[in-house]
Formats: structure tokens, sequence, C-alpha cells
């Protein structure tokens, strides 16, 4: 069987850190990854001392959680959560039971990819297996768990409803940083009549997608070659992008739980879900559309521009100065493509949004090439333009076009002397010396002169 | 001439100076001195900060300065609620040598309101049991048992040593032999009530959500509550005044207030014609005929003494209230337990193995049998395989009891009866079977499945062993309830 034939579905749960102050359940700070040092931020009910008790919930951090339940369009809101108890034995568990809710929310779709529910619960410590170490700093920091359907069909779907759902928890500052680890996944994975199989400790949002793709070919091979994956849970080595065998799933996980007697229903109201969604900023779907129709952005760009908050805010200010389409073609081609090759989100070059401008109203004048441009840029991102601006920067490093004909002329009279036979070649018939030609000028000119008009100059000057 | 309660005449005493902080305390000191090695309440006892807090104290009082509350009163704690620095045992192996590293709630309202610490008591292991016996450290002895005719303690030697009750025995115990003015305790199942029966003194559970419950080691967290007891309901109430309302430490007190402090009219009958008692047949049912023959004529008196009415009454789903009751216990109490696994604090494995037989191998050793069964028990109904035949279940009868209860005090504002089916019964007699232990707690479970408040009143003696009259009052109406105990008391002298 060809296996380009199978179909896999993936479902996903993935836990995002709520961006807050305080714990779940104690005012402990959340902050556990600059802590001074293990168990710095901890007290004696996060680390479940003989006596403690949860304290009142966090309000804001189920408000965030809201919020998102909202964002992602959940349409079946529940009117009461509780808490629950699951039990587990861990080192990094202080009570060895973890706080979870019943769900928040269910329903929903993001990128295509159905929500089946979402609700909050407590992170553990940390416990280091090589040190023996536990670290109870993040014990009780706000979790939110969004639960997919097995509906994504793909490691790149994953990656489009990954994408998206990052970008949501952006434009709400309801999460914390999501790549700093603060996001875990667990991926169900099956290809379609086989086994399901489950991966766990996946810590990025790229790490889905290099987990997906290796257990997607690993689980087609095997079918290919007439064997039936294993009902298992498989761990993801993030160090060598693979998944290993974690346990056999003979018998059912049985975590008992039952409604934490110390934590009392959550009400959720019509009114303050009125409130939220009254609250909720423009989402990324929706300035996408907006951004096609008011700036003439492709899909494409408006995609790209979209994804994150700042940049699609940054790009409305651009917008205003130099034309549209100028700067959405920049900011998703150039500019994205070196964010991409820096893994920099747009949020890192921020404040070279005037140097951007500028470079775009240098572009537009035909004063730079786009090549230029694009080294301006990244001479930029490298921290080389110092406190110049766009055109002082390019004026001191000889970069302006070269555009009197004069200068132009000079340097492609000295290029036709240094290459005699190219010229006797392009004479003879062959277009490619007229290509070596101008590639010759572009070199002398150090990449300023602009090539179609190199190429008209060289043709117009060998014709003589 | 008006009697006053004992609790009132010495907080007087103290507050006009004609007794001093210091000197009651010493006072206390020396009847624990004397007599705690045949009575065995106290775990740990405090003298040195206690003699300091007294000093504090009398200087405030000396220098004319505002005093709390609870001002030179001698509180003893029982060792499942959390007093910093100190051992916080639960008389477990388990946490013998564990340290709390905070007060509870409690603990720091009885410190903000001049309160003397003087030790923290004995109770059943992670307060399991109905009568003492289940301390990992050694049983208390109920102090009637050395009593003379004058409630006095002249022959240590008794041969026939009786249970205080439980698990809060040994608060009662050193109450009713004056080891100390108060004592805090835990009411999960009738904890308070039962020993306040057994040793003739006076104990209140509150209403679920009352006081603050940070700081006190889990049992059953959604039935148990802190509660006072004193020799009388005044030093039930003013301790209550002290140690209600709401905490954000522990979210089911969230929609409490403190409960009032007991003023002038705080036992006055005002309006006693209109109150309707409940007296529900079941309650005496099983009771042990001399027991029940008490309860009814205290209850006769008093009501013939004040006016109030009493109305018989039936709950059928008393009967429910002992299963319902042990089953969710179990299975909150297996989940509370989780966390003693000997790696964070307590008890140390001996061995560093893999964590399962670590943790197990801890858990083994340190745990005592009656802790270990409801730890196992309640394991076993919570899994997915038993939960819905079990726990659910016990969840639906929970609710069916609830309602029954709420029935019968929408029509009356009170209901009463025995507090315990049965007198005191020796050390060591019901030891084999823990299912007659458990059958005790059938009039006292029933408030804590509902959440209501109940208090027990002694109310009669038969030959040594005294006789606990129950009160359970509405949700909420703490302070009446302890009132109306008040004036059963006042009905019951000369």
């Amino acid at each position: 069987m060809d296996s380009s034939e199978l179909t896999v579905m993936i479902g996903l749960e993935i836990h995002v850190q709520l961006a807050t102050k305080s714990k779940l359940f104690c005012s402990c700070n959340t902050d556990y990854q600059t802590a001074a040092g293990p168990n710095e931020n901890v007290c004696p009910t996060c680390t479940a001392q003989p006596g403690t008790k949860p304290f009142d919930m966090n309000a804001y951090a189920f408000e965030q959680a809201l919020r998102i339940a909202l964002a992602l369009g959940c349409d079946r809101m529940r009117d009461s959560v509780t808490m629950q108890r699951k039990h587990y034995f861990y080192p990094d568990l202080p009570a060895n039971y973890q706080r979870t809710s019943t769900p928040i929310a269910e329903g929903g779709s993001l990128a295509g990819v159905s929500i089946t529910e979402v609700h909050i619960e407590e992170d553990p410590g940390r416990y280091d297996l090589k040190t023996g170490i536990v670290d109870y700093n993040r014990a009780g920091v706000p979790l939110l768990e969004i639960v997919t359907d097995p509906v994504i069909t793909s490691p790149d779907h994953a990656r489009k409803f990954l994408e998206e759902l990052r970008a949501i928890l952006d434009y709400l500052g309801a999460a914390r940083d999501v790549e700093s680890g603060s996001m875990r996944a667990d991926a169900n994975l099956s290809i379609t009549g086989h086994n399901r199989v489950e991966v766990k400790n996946i810590n990025s949002f790229h790490g889905v997608f290099s987990a997906l793709t290796y257990e997607t070919s690993r689980q087609k091979n095997m079918v290919k070659n007439g064997l039936e994956p294993e009902r298992e849970t498989r761990h993801f080595d993030e160090d060598r992008d693979i998944t290993l065998g974690l346990r056999k799933k003979e018998s059912v996980d049985d975590y008992r739980y039952i409604p934490d007697p110390d934590v009392q229903p959550i009400a959720i109201t019509k009114e303050q879900l009125n409130r939220i969604n009254a609250s909720l900023p423009e989402l990324p779907r929706k300035k996408m559309e907006r951004f096609r129709g008011q700036y003439g952005a492709s899909d494409d760009e408006a995609h790209a521009l979209c994804m994150e908050l700042a940049m699609a805010d940054a790009f409305e200010r651009v917008a205003k100065k130099v034309d549209p389409k100028l700067a959405a073609g920049f900011m998703r081609g150039t500019l994205k493509k070196q964010l991409n090759f820096r893994s920099w989100n747009f949020a890192k070059v921020a404040q070279k949004e005037q140097f951007i401008i500028d470079t775009l109203l240098l572009l537009s004048e035909r004063k730079v090439t786009d090549k230029v441009a694009e080294k301006i840029l990244i001479d930029a991102m490298d921290g080389k333009a110092g406190q110049k601006t766009a055109s002082q920067y390019a004026e001191s490093a000889g970069l302006i076009g070269v555009q009197k004909s004069g200068e132009l002329a000079e340097i492609i009279e000295k290029a036709i002397a240094e290459n005699a036979k190219a010229v006797l070649d392009y004479d003879a018939g062959a277009a490619k010396a007229l290509q070596f030609l101008a590639g010759r000028v572009m070199a002398m000119t150090k990449g300023r002169a602009d090539p179609t008009t190199v190429q008209e100059l060289l043709k117009k000057r060998l014709s003589k | 001439m008006e009697i006053l309660p004992k609790t009132l005449s010495t907080t007087n005493a103290i507050r006009s100076g004609k007794l001093t902080a210091s000197a009651n305390l010493e006072q206390k000191i020396a009847a624990v001195e004397k007599h705690d090695s045949a009575v065995r309440a106290f775990i740990e006892k405090y003298y040195d900060d206690a003699r300091k807090s007294a000093a504090q104290v009398d200087a405030k009082i000396t220098a004319e300065k505002p005093v709390g509350r609870l001002a030179g009163l001698v509180v003893a704690v029982k060792n499942v609620i959390a007093v910093k620095d100190r051992r916080l045992t639960c008389a477990s192996r388990m946490l013998e040598n564990y340290l709390s590293p905070y007060d509870a709630a409690v603990v720091e309202k009885l410190r903000a309101q001049d309160a003397i610490i003087i030790g923290s008591l004995n109770c059943d292991e992670f307060a399991c049991g109905s009568d003492n016996t289940k301390s990992a450290f050694f049983p208390t002895v109920n102090p009637v048992s050395f009593f003379d005719e004058k409630g006095e303690i002249t022959n240590a030697n008794a041969s026939e040593k009786y249970v205080p009750g439980g698990s809060s025995g040994a608060s009662a115990a050193a109450v009713a032999a004056d080891f100390c003015d108060l004592a805090l305790a835990t009411d999960t199942g009738g904890s308070i009530r039962c020993p306040a029966a057994f040793c003739g003194v006076t104990g209140f559970k509150p209403t679920y959500g009352t006081v603050s419950r940070y700081g006190m080691a889990d049992m059953a967290m959604s039935f148990e509550q802190i509660g006072p007891m004193a020799p009388d309901a005044y030093g039930c109430a003013l301790l209550l005044s002290v140690i209600s309302g709401k905490d954000y430490r522990d979210s089911t007190t969230s929609k409490t207030v403190a409960t009032k402090a007991p003023d002038a009219s705080f036992a006055a009958s005002a309006n006693n014609a209109k109150i309707r008692i409940g007296v529900p047949k079941e309650f005496f049912e099983g009771a042990d005929p001399k027991v029940a023959k008490a309860v009814k004529d205290a209850m006769a008196r008093f009501a013939s003494k004040t006016g109030c009415e009493l109305v018989p009454i039936s709950i059928p789903a008393v009967r429910f209230g002992i299963p319902a009751y042990y089953l969710l216990v179990y299975s909150e109490f297996a989940s509370a337990m989780q966390k003693y696994d000997g790696l964070k604090y307590g008890a140390k494995p001996e061995a560093n193995e893999e964590l399962v037989p670590t943790v197990s191998k801890v858990r083994t050793a340190n745990i005592g049998k009656e802790c270990k069964r409801r730890i196992m028990l309640g394991t076993y109904i919570t899994t997915k395989e038993h939960k819905d035949a079990w726990y659910t279940k016990a969840l639906k009868a929970r609710a069916y009891v609830r309602a029954q209860f709420d029935d019968a005090l929408a029509k009356c504002d009170f209901i009463i009866g025995p507090t315990m089916p049965n007198l005191a019964w020796k050390i060591g007699e019901k030891a084999a079977d823990p299912l007659q232990s458990y059958l005790e707690d059938v009039l006292t479970v029933p408030a804590n499945l509902c959440g209501l408040p109940a208090g027990s009143v002694p109310c009669a003696r038969i030959g040594k062993l005294p006789v606990g009259l129950q009160v359970i009052g509405k949700r909420g109406s703490d302070y009446e309830t302890i009132s109306l105990m008040a004036q059963i008391e006042s009905s019951l002298v000369g």
C-alpha cells in the first residue's frame, strides 16, 4: 500500500500558562523562570503543608480563561465549573493530586480544528530526575488546557492551528510568553483504522510540528510494512526530534477524580460573558479580513501581518506613511524572512519601526534597490546601523543608488573594457553574455544600481 | 443569686485584676503537672511561651491598656491545628517530628485576642476515631475515671478507665480536668460533641464555613469545622466569636460573617414561647434507655422552665447517615492523605528505591491501622470501576439526608436529642470491631452531612458518666444555637 494514501487523525491537548501575577490558589508570584532559586516563590499552601487549603480562586486567572474560551469561539459556555482532584503520585505534585476543573466551555473552532473543551488547572512543580531536586516555584501557576477533537489532518495543519492559537493568545495578552516553555502539548495520533498513540512532553510550538512529523512517518511506515502501531504513550525527545516508547497502555490510568471539597463551584454568569465579549479586541481573523479590504493586502500578506499583534499594529502605522501595498509586500516578504531566519518575533524589532518606514520611503523613491533595502534592514537588525536613520545609514555606507547616468555609464564602459570576450560572445548571439556583463556591473556598483536600468543601458551601449 | 458561667467569672476576674493572667496560667500548669500523667491529654506543652504571653497580658492590664477578648484565658489546641514552629503531629508517626512553618488562622486569632496557648492536645490519629484510643502515641483517659463526687480528680489510680470520646478526646479531657479554660477542637462527624458528652463539658461544631480551616490538617474536608470546647456555653460562644469569620485562605468561608460575642442577653429567654424544638424519634430509637431517659427528663425540665414547645418529629433519613458519612469520609480522607509520601516532610523513607516502593514503605510503616483502613476503602470506592456504586450513591444519600433535615428545620427552630446513643465505654472495649465504634456516631454525623451548627451540653450523670444533650440549629444560627445551649445549661442548675 502506498503510504501517501494513508490518512492520519491528530488531536491535541495544549497547555498554556495564563498571564497572572499570582498563582491560582495562593498569592505567590508566578514568575518561576527568573526566581532567585528553587523554592523561592512558595508558601505553605502551594507546597501543600498539612492544614493548608486553597485560597479563594484567582479571579483574574479565571477571567483570562473565559476570554480565551470566548475568543476561540466556544459557543457552549458552562454556567458552573467545579474544581476536581486528579490523583497520582509524583514528586512534582505537592499534594499528590492536581486540581483541574470541569470544562469551562465547549465548541468553537480554529483553522478548521474543532475545540472539544477548555478547562483550567494548576501547573505542577518541576522535578529534575538527574539531581532529584524538586522546585515548587511553578506549582500552582494557572494553566489553561485546550483540547481539540481528533480532526487535525497533518503536521502542517497542526502548525497552522497552533499559529492561529498563538496569535489569539498574543492578541488577548492572556497567556505567558508562549515561546519560553510556558506552552506544552500532548498529542494523540492514529492512522485511520489503526491504534491510537499518545505523545507526551512536547514543550514548544515547534516541537509539536517535529513530534507529529516524526510520529506520522513512523506510523505510516509501520502500516505500510503490515505492522500495527501499539496502543501506547510515547515521549518526545526534543533534542533528537524523535518519540520514544514510554509505557504500554495495558490498563487505563485511574486518577480517582473527585470534586475538590475545598473549592466552591464557580459560577459563570451571562452578564460576565457579555461584559468580556464586549471588551475583546479585534481578533486575528477579523483583522485579516479588514487588511484585505482596507489595504488591498493579499491573503498571504494579511495572514503574515496578523499573526502577531505588534506587527499588525506597526503595519497600520507604516501604511499611513508609505504605500500600503509596498509596505505589506515588504513586511510580509523581506522583513518576515529575516525574522523567521533569526527565530525572532516582531516585538524584537518593534523599536525599528521608523527605520522600516524610512527604508520603504527610500525604496518607493527608487533611491535604493530592493536588494539594498534588504541589506539596510539586515544591518539594522544586526545593530550595524547604530542610531542612524535609514537614509543616513544608506548614505554613509555608500548604498544610495547609482542614479547619475554619468557614473553608471563610466562603470559600464569599464565593465566592457575588462570583459572583451563576453562582448564578443554577445555579438555572436549569446544572450547569456548580457547577463554576465550585467552581473559584473552590479558587482562593481555593490548592488546600488537598479538591475533593469543596467540591462537597458548595456543593451543600448552594445548595439552601437 | 445568679450563678455566672465559669468562663465568664474567670474572664471577669482577670479583667478586674483580681486574678492575674500569670496566676491563672500557673493554676493550670499545676493541674497539668499533677494529673496529666494519668489523663495524658498533652502532646506538647508550651509553658515558656505561655508564661511570656501571660506576663504581657498582665502588663497590659496593669497599664490599663485595652486587652483582647480572650485576655488571660488559657487555651489548649488539638494537635491537628498548626501552631508555628511547633510540632503538628496529628497524633501520627507520619508527622511525629513535623514542625509547622505557620500558624493556623484560628491560632493567629487566639494570639490577637490575648489568649494564652498552653500546649497541643492528643486525639485519634488524623482525627480518625471516636474514642481517642487511636492516637499513634498513647490513649487519653477520660478524667471522670478519676473523679470523686465533687468532680475533682482524687483517684488517679482508678482501675476502670473510660475513653474520653473522640477524636478530640484530649480537648474535652483537658477542659474537664481544668488543664485549660478553653480548648480548640475539630469536628468531622462528632469529634467535638462526642468527647464533650463523654467528659461532661460543652462543645460546639459551627455551621460549615463559619471558621477558617486554614491550618487544620484535613480529615474529610466537606464535613469538618474547628470549634470551641469549654466548661460552659458562654465559653463556647466567646471562643467562637474570636475564631469565626471570613478568611481568604479557606475559600469555603467566603460568605461568612463572624459570630457575635456573647452579650448581656446571651442566655436570656426572650421569646421562648415562640421557639419550637423538634425531637426526632429516630434519635432515641437505638439509644441506651438510661441515656434516652436522662435526655428526655432534661428536655422536659428545660421546656417547663422556659416555655419552649417540644415537637415530636420524624427524620427517617437518619438511618442513611452512617453509610453516607463514612463512604464520603473515606473518599475525602484517602485524597487528603495522598500528600503524606515521606518525600517532602514528616517521616522519611529508609531506603532510596524507586518512587512507588519508597512511598509505599514509608506509608506502611507510619500510618496507623484505622487510617489505613479508611485510605484503602476510600481509594477503592473512588476508582472508576466502583465510583458509581459507592461514591456517587453516597453523594445522593447525603443530599437526601440534607433535604430531610432542612425540611425539619423549616418547621422547627432547633432539633434536640442525645449527643451519643451510649455512655462512655472502657478503654479497649470496642477495639475489636470498628463498626461498633462507627455506629456510635449515628446522632452526630447528620449535622456534618448537612453543614448544620450543633453542640453538646452536659445534662445528667449516670453514675460518674456524663450524658450530653445535643442541640442542632439552622445553618448560620450559630449564636442562637449556643444561646439555647446556655439556657438549657442554666435550666438544669439547682
